[in-house]
C-alpha cells in the first residue's frame, strides 16, 4: 500500500528508516546524549545524511521514571519539531507521544506522523491525527498503562491479541477520518511483552503483514535482544540486525532505529534476496 | 545490383546478458552501451520491416550444459521487442540470401584486462582491432575469414555471427560506429550498416 505520511508519499515497495531522536535526559540507549537541543538537532542532520526518511522525536522515555506532564513534553518537543520542519522540509517528522494534547501542538508545528507507542491509551489521538492530516502508528501493548514495565503479563493467544488490537486501532483511526494510507501497525516489541512474546511476534510478523496494513517495527537495541543474547545495551547491534533481517523478510515497511546505515543495508539486502528490490548494480557474470 | 532501391540495414550489438530485463539492476551499469543499442535497434526497425534476420553465435559448452536458452537470440528478441518490433524473427540467413533487415549479436574478446571475465590475454587487442576495422570498412571477406580458434580462446562470442554477416556480402554504403568499448573487460560494438540495392 502507498504510504502517505503527512506531507510525504512513498510508493508501495518503499522501506523507510525512522531514526530515533530523543529529547530526553534519560532514554535507555543514548542516556541523554541529545538532551541538549543543539545536539538533538545535530543528530537530525546526521541521520538525514545517513539516508533516514523519518525522524521520530520523543520527549519522554518509555520506561518508568521522572514524571513528565504534557506541558513539559510540549516544551521538550514542540519548538524542536518546528526547527526541524523549517530546516528539513522534505524530512518526515514523527513524534513519539500518546497524548492527544501534545499531538495537537506538534502537528501544528509540522509533525507528519504520530507514533502512539502506547497503543491508544489516549482515545483522542486518532481525531487529532485526522484533523491534522497526520499519519498514525497503531501499536499493541496488551492494554498496559503508559510507562510501565511488563510484569507477569500473559496472553491466551499472543498473536490473536496483537492482530485484533492493532487492526481494531487502525480501523478506529480510519473511522475517525485518518487517511487509510496513513495508518501503520506495530507489534511493539518489549511493550506489554516478555522476551518470549517479542520473539514470537518477530517470528510471526508475516501474520501482521498479511493484514494489509503497513507494518512498523521498533527493535533497536531492545531488552528482548539483550536477554536473548545476554548482552547489555551497547552490545546489541548484531542481535538487532538479525531481528531486523527476519522482519524485513516478512515484509515490514518502516524500521525505527538508532543505527540508520547498518539497518538500511540489512533491509536492502534482505529485500533484494526476497526479490522485492533489484541489486544496486549487477555486472558479475553478465558482462 | 538489381537497382531495386531496397534499403538494407544491418546492426551489430553485443550479447551481454546485462542488457536483458531479467538481469536489470537499480542502476544501469553501462548506460552509454544501453543507449547505443536502443538507438541502433530502433533505427533498424524504423520502417516496420515484416521480418528481421538475427545472426548469433552458438552457445558455449557451459551454456549448453546448464540448459539455459541461447543468449544471442534472447538479447536480440529483447532489444527488438523493446524497440516496438512486432514482426517475425528469423534465426540466421543463408550466405548470399537477399535480406533487408539484419541484427547481429556479437562481442569481441572477453579477456581484455586482469579483471575481465577471462583475465588478460594480450592477443585480445590485435584481434578486436582487426574485427573493428572489418566492421568499419564493411569488409565482408575479412569478417568471413576471422580466426575461429583464436576467437574461442579469447572468449569472443561474436566470431560465428560476424562470419555469417560477412557471408551475406552486403554492398554497404554507410557505416556508423555508435559504441566501441570494453567497460567490463569484454569488447562491445554497436555498429550500423546501410546500403541501397
Amino acid at each position: 500500500m502507498t504510504l502517505l505520511l503527512g506531507r510525504h508519499e512513498f510508493p508501495d515497495d518503499a522501506t523507510l528508516m525512522m531514526a530515533i531522536v530523543n529529547r530526553t535526559p534519560d532514554s535507555f540507549y543514548d542516556r541523554g546524549a541529545t538532551w541538549a537541543e543543539d545536539q538533538a538537532f545535530d543528530r537530525v542532520g546526521l541521520v538525514v545524511e545517513q539516508g533516514a526518511e523519518i525522524v521520530d522525536i520523543g520527549g519522554i522515555k518509555a520506561a518508568p521514571g521522572v514524571e513528565v506532564d504534557a506541558a513539559e513534553e510540549i516544551r521538550r518537543v514542540a519548538s524542536f519539531v518546528a526547527r526541524v520542519r523549517s530546516a528539513y522540509p522534505s524530512l518526515v517528522i514523527s513524534v513519539d507521544t500518546w497524548r492527544a494534547e501534545v499531538a495537537r501542538v506538534v502537528c501544528a508545528e509540522g509533525a507528519d506522523v504520530l507514533n502512539d507507542a502506547w497503543g491508544g491509551a489516549d482515545p483522542g489521538l486518532p481525531e487529532v491525527a485526522a484533523q491534522a492530516g497526520a499519519a498514525l502508528v497503531c501499536t499493541h501493548t496488551g492494554g498496559v498503562v503508559p510507562r510501565t514495565r511488563p510484569h507477569r503479563i500473559e496472553y491466551a493467544d499472543l498473536m490473536a491479541s496483537v492482530l485484533a488490537d492493532t487492526v481494531a486501532y487502525a480501523d478506529r483511526a480510519v473511522a475517525a477520518g485518518v487517511d487509510r494510507r496513513s495508518v501503520l501497525i506495530d507489534p511493539a516489541h518489549d511493550f506489554g511483552k516478555n522476551t518470549h512474546h517479542s520473539l514470537e511476534v518477530t517470528r510471526r510478523l508475516g501474520e501482521m503483514v498479511a493484514t494489509g496494513w503497513p507494518v512498523l517495527v521498533s527493535l533497536s537495541n531492545k531488552d528482548f535482544v539483550g536477554e536473548t543474547l545476554d548482552l547489555p545495551v551497547g552490545e546489541r547491534l548484531t542481535g538487532t540486525l538479525a531481528a531486523t533481517a527476519v522482519a524485513a523478510l516478512h515484509g515490514a515497511r518502516v524500521y525505527r532505529v538508532h543505527e540508520v546505515v547498518e539497518t538500511r543495508q540489512v533491509v536492502d539486502m534482505v529485500n533484494t534476496i526476497a526479490g522485492r528490490r533489484p541489486p544496486a548494480r549487477a555486472v558479475r557474470g553478465l558482462a | 545490383m538489381s537497382g531495386s532501391g531496397t534499403v538494407v540495414k544491418a546492426v551489430v550489438v553485443p550479447s551481454a546478458p546485462l542488457l536483458l530485463a531479467e538481469y536489470a539492476a537499480a542502476g544501469d551499469p553501462a548506460p552509454a552501451l544501453t543507449a547505443a543499442c536502443t538507438g541502433a535497434v530502433e533505427w533498424l526497425v524504423q520502417r516496420r520491416p515484416p521480418l528481421v534476420h538475427v545472426l548469433t553465435s552458438p552457445p558455449t559448452g557451459e551454456e549448453r550444459a546448464n540448459g539455459a536458452p541461447d543468449l544471442g537470440p534472447r538479447v536480440a528478441e529483447h532489444l527488438l521487442r523493446r524497440a516496438g518490433f512486432a514482426g517475425e524473427v528469423v534465426a540466421g540467413a543463408r550466405p548470399g540470401e537477399q535480406v533487408e533487415t539484419v541484427l547481429v549479436v556479437a562481442d569481441g574478446s572477453a579477456r581484455r584486462g586482469e579483471k575481465a571475465p577471462g583475465h588478460l590475454d594480450e592477443r585480445s587487442f590485435a584481434f578486436d582491432a582487426a574485427v573493428e576495422e572489418a566492421l568499419m570498412l564493411a569488409d565482408s571477406a575479412a569478417l568471413e575469414s576471422l580466426d575461429v580458434r583464436l576467437g574461442a580462446e579469447l572468449l569472443a562470442r561474436g566470431v560465428p555471427a560476424l562470419q555469417a554477416l560477412g557471408a551475406l556480402d552486403l554492398p554497404v554504403e554507410q557505416v556508423d560506429l555508435d559504441y566501441a568499448g570494453d567497460p567490463f573487460g569484454v569488447q562491445y560494438w554497436v555498429v550500423r550498416w546501410q546500403c541501397v540495392l
